[in-house]
C-alpha cells in the first residue's frame, strides 16, 4: 500500500532550495510544462487554453479562497529538440517548479519521456504533479508494459505526488486491440517510435493481440532521423498496421510509408498522433487518402458521449474560435479542475503542499467532463473509455466510444 | 590520375603493395558482396526467391543515388582544399526548403498536368542550384578562404559553426518540425514491375538526375580548362599558382559546383521522400560523407560507389536485420573498408597522406 502524505522537505538535499512543505505567503503558483515547439504544440496549446478556461472558470479573477492562483506556462522542447520533451529542458523546469517557494501544483509533462525526468525531481521537492497526457504504464505502476525498478525509481521520497487524468497505456493498448479485432484484423504489424511512451505502448498492444490471439509480426522500432521507411515497409505482409508513437518522431512519413508499401492495410494510431501536425496534410500532415484509413485512440470521448463536456466545448469554442476543439483542451480543463478542485478541498491549508497531495489522492467519484472518476493510490484514474477517432476533413473527428474487452488489459 | 578525380596523383609503388592493393580492392568486394549473396541464397533455399532482395537493391540504388549526389560536394571540395565543408548538408536542407517554395510559389500541386509540373520542376531544380550555389561561393568567401593559411582547425571549427548557422536558418524559414509536402511526382507509384520487382517514379528519378549529372560532371573536370585547373591546384596549389592558375577562382569554383550538385540532390529528396525538416541536412550530410570517405575522398566515382553502397546496405539492413541497427551496420561496413583499404574504394592517396 502506498502512503500519500509528504513528510516536510527540510531535508531537501538536491541543492534545489525547494523549501519546507508550506508555501510561504498568500499566492499559489501552477506550473504547466508542455513542449511549445514542433508538432505537439498544437495540442500542448489546446491543453493550456483548457487550462486556462478552466482558471477563469472555478478560480474567477485568479482568487481561490484567501490565496491568489498564479498560472506560469513553461516550454519543455527546444528548437533543436522540438514537438517532444528534451531531458535538460525538462530538468532545468522541474527544478525551477520545485525551488520556487510559491509552487503549489506542476501540470505537466506531456510526453511520458519528459514526466521520467521531472518527477523525481519534483517528487524530491514535495510538489504535486498532475499530467494531462501521460500514459506510459511505468510511471505510476509495474504493470506488464513497465521496466525493471519501475515506478519506484521515480518516487525517491517513497511517497505519491503524481497523479494523471488519462487512462493508461494497458487500457489504450486493449482500446486499439479490440477496434482491430471489430475491424476484422487477422495479423497485426506493430512498429513503434523506440520512445517510452511508444515503446511501452507497443508492449502493451503486443499483450492485448496475445489476448485476442491477433498475431503480432514485424515488431520494429522506427528512428525518427531516417529519411524514409520504405524498406521497412515492405516487409508489412499483414493487413493491419499500427504505430505506437507521436507525431513529433516522424509519424506523418512512418505512415506515408506504410499506407504506400501496403495499400490494403488498415492503419491504426495511438493518441500521440491525434493531432492536426499529422492529420491534415495542409499543416504537413499525412495526405488525405492515407490520413482516411487510419483510426486513432484518445482517451477523450467525443461530446455526444460526454454529456459533461458540451457547456466546456461550447465555452472553448466561444473564447478560441470555431475550429472541431483537440482533444487535448478537455485534458488540459480537467487537469486544471481538479488541481483547483484539490486546493478548494484543502481549504486554508491550500498552501500546505502535504495536505495537497493527500487531497489529491482523496479525489473519488469526482464528476468532471470526462465523466466520474476517482484517483488510485497509485495516482491513476479509474476511468477506462476510449475515444475512437476517424480523420476527416485533416481533423481527428470523434467517431465512437471503445469498451475494451477486459480479458484484453493486460494484468501485472 | 584518372579523370574525374582531382585529387592528388598517385605516388609509384614497389610490385609487392600492387599485389596487396589489389588483394585488399578485391577482397572488400568479396566483403561487400557477402550479405546480399548470403541473403539471396537464404531467399532462395526458403522458397522466396531472389524478388525481395531484388525490390531491396531497387530502394537501396534510388536512396544511394541520392547521398551520391550531395557526397559528390564532400569529395570535391575535400579534393581541391582537403577541408570537411560540414556545412554541406545544411546547405542543401536549404536546397530542399527552397525547392518546397517554389512549388508554392509557382503553384504546383498534384493536379497540375505532366508539362507543367516537369517545366515547373526544372525552374526549381534550377533555383535551388543557383540557391545552394550561391550559398556554398559565399560561405567560402567569408568563412574559409581568410583561413586558407590558418591552422586546420581553424576552417573546420568555422564549417562545423556554418552547419549549425544554416541549420537555424532552416528552422526559421519552415519550423523546426517534419513536415509533409505534397507528392507531386507520386514518388511511390509503381512505374515497372518486372516479376514482382517495382520501380516506382521516385527510384526513376533519383537515378535519371543522378547519373548524367555525375557524368557531366566527370567529363567537366577531365576536359574543361577549369577542370584541369581544378585537378592541378589539388595537386599541388603553389605550383599551380607558378603555372598562372588563380587558386582562389578555381576553388570558389569548386565551391559552386558542389553546390550545384547539392540542389539537383535537394529537389530530387524533396520529391523522393516528400518529408522535410531542417535536421534533413546533417543527416544527410553525415551519411554523405561517410559514403565519400568509404569511395575514396576526393574521387566522384568513389563518391557515387560509395553512396550508392551505402543505400543499399541501409535498406538491406533495415529489412533484415533491424532498422535500429542500421547506422551501426554502415559504419562497420565503413570501418573494416577504412582498416583493410584506407584511402577508400576508389581512392587515391591525397597530399595530406602522400
Amino acid at each position: 500500500m502506498l502512503g500519500v502524505g509528504f513528510t516536510a522537505c527540510g531535508d531537501d538535499d538536491d541543492g534545489d532550495g525547494g523549501g519546507g512543505n508550506k508555501v510561504s505567503g498568500s499566492t499559489l503558483t501552477i506550473y504547466s510544462s508542455l513542449p511549445l515547439q514542433g508538432t505537439s504544440r498544437g495540442q500542448s496549446e489546446a491543453v493550456i487554453n483548457g487550462e486556462r478556461l478552466a482558471l477563469e472558470e472555478l478560480a474567477p479573477g485568479g482568487k481561490l479562497g484567501k490565496y491568489r492562483i498564479k498560472y506560469v506556462s513553461l516550454d519543455d522542447s527546444t528548437a533543436q529538440n522540438p514537438g517532444t520533451a528534451d531531458e535538460g529542458q525538462t530538468a532545468q523546469n522541474a527544478r525551477r517548479a520545485s525551488s520556487d517557494k510559491t509552487t503549489i501544483f506542476y501540470l505537466g509533462e506531456f510526453n511520458s519521456g519528459g514526466t521520467k525526468v521531472s518527477l523525481p525531481i519534483l517528487n524530491k521537492g514535495g510538489i504535486p504533479q498532475i499530467s494531462p497526457a501521460n500514459t506510459y504504464v511505468g510511471l505510476t505502476t509495474d504493470d506488464p508494459g513497465s521496466e525493471p525498478g519501475e515506478p519506484q525509481k521515480y518516487y525517491p521520497t517513497g511517497k505519491r505526488t503524481y497523479a494523471r487524468v488519462v487512462p493508461r497505456d494497458t487500457i489504450q493498448g486493449a482500446a486499439l486491440v479490440a477496434t482491430m479485432q471489430e475491424d476484422g484484423c487477422k495479423g497485426l504489424t506493430l512498429w513503434n517510435d523506440g520512445s517510452t511512451y511508444g515503446a511501452g505502448l507497443a508492449r502493451n498492444i503486443e499483450l492485448s493481440a496475445q489476448q485476442a490471439n491477433l498475431p503480432v509480426e514485424g515488431k520494429e522500432r522506427t528512428d525518427k532521423n531516417a529519411a524514409n521507411y520504405r524498406s521497412l515497409a515492405s516487409g508489412i505482409n499483414t493487413d493491419c498496421f499500427a504505430w505506437a508513437g507521436v507525431t513529433g518522431e516522424n509519424g506523418v512519413q512512418v505512415f506515408k510509408d506504410a499506407a504506400a508499401a501496403c495499400q490494403d492495410c488498415k492503419l491504426y494510431g495511438p493518441d500521440g498522433v491525434a493531432e492536426e501536425a499529422f492529420s491534415n496534410p495542409a499543416e504537413g500532415g499525412v495526405p488525405a487518402d492515407v490520413g482516411a484509413r487510419t483510426k486513432v485512440t484518445v482517451a477523450t470521448l467525443g461530446v455526444k458521449d460526454l454529456p459533461a463536456a458540451k457547456p466546456v466545448v461550447e465555452k472553448f469554442r466561444q473564447k478560441f474560435g470555431t475550429r472541431a476543439i483537440d482533444p487535448y483542451a478537455i485534458y488540459g480543463y480537467e487537469t486544471m479542475a481538479l488541481a483547483l478542485d484539490v486546493l478548494k478541498r484543502a481549504g486554508d491549508n491550500a498552501n500546505d503542499r502535504e495536505v495537497v497531495i493527500e487531497e489529491l489522492f482523496n479525489t473519488k467519484d469526482r464528476d468532471s467532463v470526462l465523466g466520474t472518476y476517482s484517483i488510485d493510490e497509485n495516482g491513476d484514474t479509474t476511468l477506462t473509455d476510449y475515444g475512437l477517432y476517424v480523420i476527416e476533413d485533416g481533423q481527428p473527428t470523434y467517431s465512437k466510444k471503445i469498451v475494451a474487452d477486459p480479458k484484453l488489459i493486460p494484468k501485472g | 590520375m584518372e579523370a574525374a578525380s582531382i585529387a592528388a596523383k598517385p605516388v609509384s609503388r614497389r610490385p609487392g603493395e600492387v599485389v596487396r592493393d589489389l588483394l585488399s580492392r578485391f577482397g572488400l568486394i568479396a566483403f561487400l558482396l557477402a550479405m546480399p549473396v548470403y541473403i539471396a541464397v537464404k531467399d532462395l533455399s526458403s522458397g522466396e526467391g531472389i524478388t525481395p532482395l531484388l525490390n531491396l537493391l531497387v530502394l537501396g540504388i534510388s536512396n544511394g543515388a541520392i547521398w551520391a549526389l550531395i557526397a559528390v560536394g564532400y569529395t570535391l571540395v575535400y579534393g581541391i582544399i582537403e577541408l570537411i565543408n560540414f556545412a554541406h548538408g545544411d546547405n542543401f536542407m536549404l536546397g530542399t526548403f527552397t525547392a518546397f517554395a517554389l512549388f508554392g510559389t509557382l503553384g504546383l500541386t498534384v493536379a497540375t498536368g505532366p508539362l507543367g509540373l516537369v517545366a515547373g520542376l526544372l525552374v526549381c531544380m534550377l533555383a535551388a542550384m543557383a540557391v545552394c550555389s550561391t550559398t556554398n561561393v559565399m560561405i567560402e568567401r567569408v568563412a574559409y578562404r581568410p583561413l586558407r593559411n590558418a591552422p586546420r582547425l581553424a576552417p573546420l571549427i568555422t564549417a562545423v559553426g556554418f552547419s549549425f548557422i544554416l541549420q537555424n536558418v532552416g528552422i526559421l524559414w519552415f519550423g523546426s518540425s517534419q513536415f509533409s509536402i505534397p507528392n507531386l511526382i507520386e514518388s511511390q507509384h509503381v512505374l515497372i514491375d518486372v516479376g514482382g520487382v517495382k520501380v516506382r517514379n521516385g527510384d526513376v528519378l533519383a537515378v535519371a538526375v543522378t547519373v548524367p549529372l555525375v557524368l557531366l560532371l566527370t567529363q567537366f573536370i577531365g576536359r574543361s580548362r577549369i577542370g584541369k585547373a581544378m585537378r592541378a591546384t589539388a595537386q599541388d596549389p603553389e605550383a599551380a599558382r607558378l603555372m598562372g592558375i588563380n587558386v582562389d577562382t578555381t576553388i570558389s569554383f569548386t565551391f559552386l559546383l558542389g553546390g550545384l550538385a547539392a540542389g539537383a540532390a535537394a529537389v530530387i529528396y524533396a520529391l523522393y521522400q516528400t518529408t522535410l525538416w531542417y535536421f534533413a541536412g546533417f543527416q544527410a550530410g553525415l551519411i554523405a560523407f561517410t559514403a565519400a570517405v568509404m569511395g575514396g575522398i576526393g574521387n566522384l566515382q568513389g563518391a557515387v560507389l560509395g553512396g550508392l553502397i551505402i543505400g543499399v546496405i541501409q535498406n538491406i539492413s533495415d529489412d533484415r536485420i533491424a532498422a535500429k541497427w542500421t547506422p551501426a551496420v554502415v559504419f562497420a561496413y565503413l570501418i573494416v573498408i577504412m582498416v583493410f583499404r584506407p584511402q577508400g574504394l576508389l581512392g587515391e592517396e591525397t597530399r595530406e597522406a602522400g
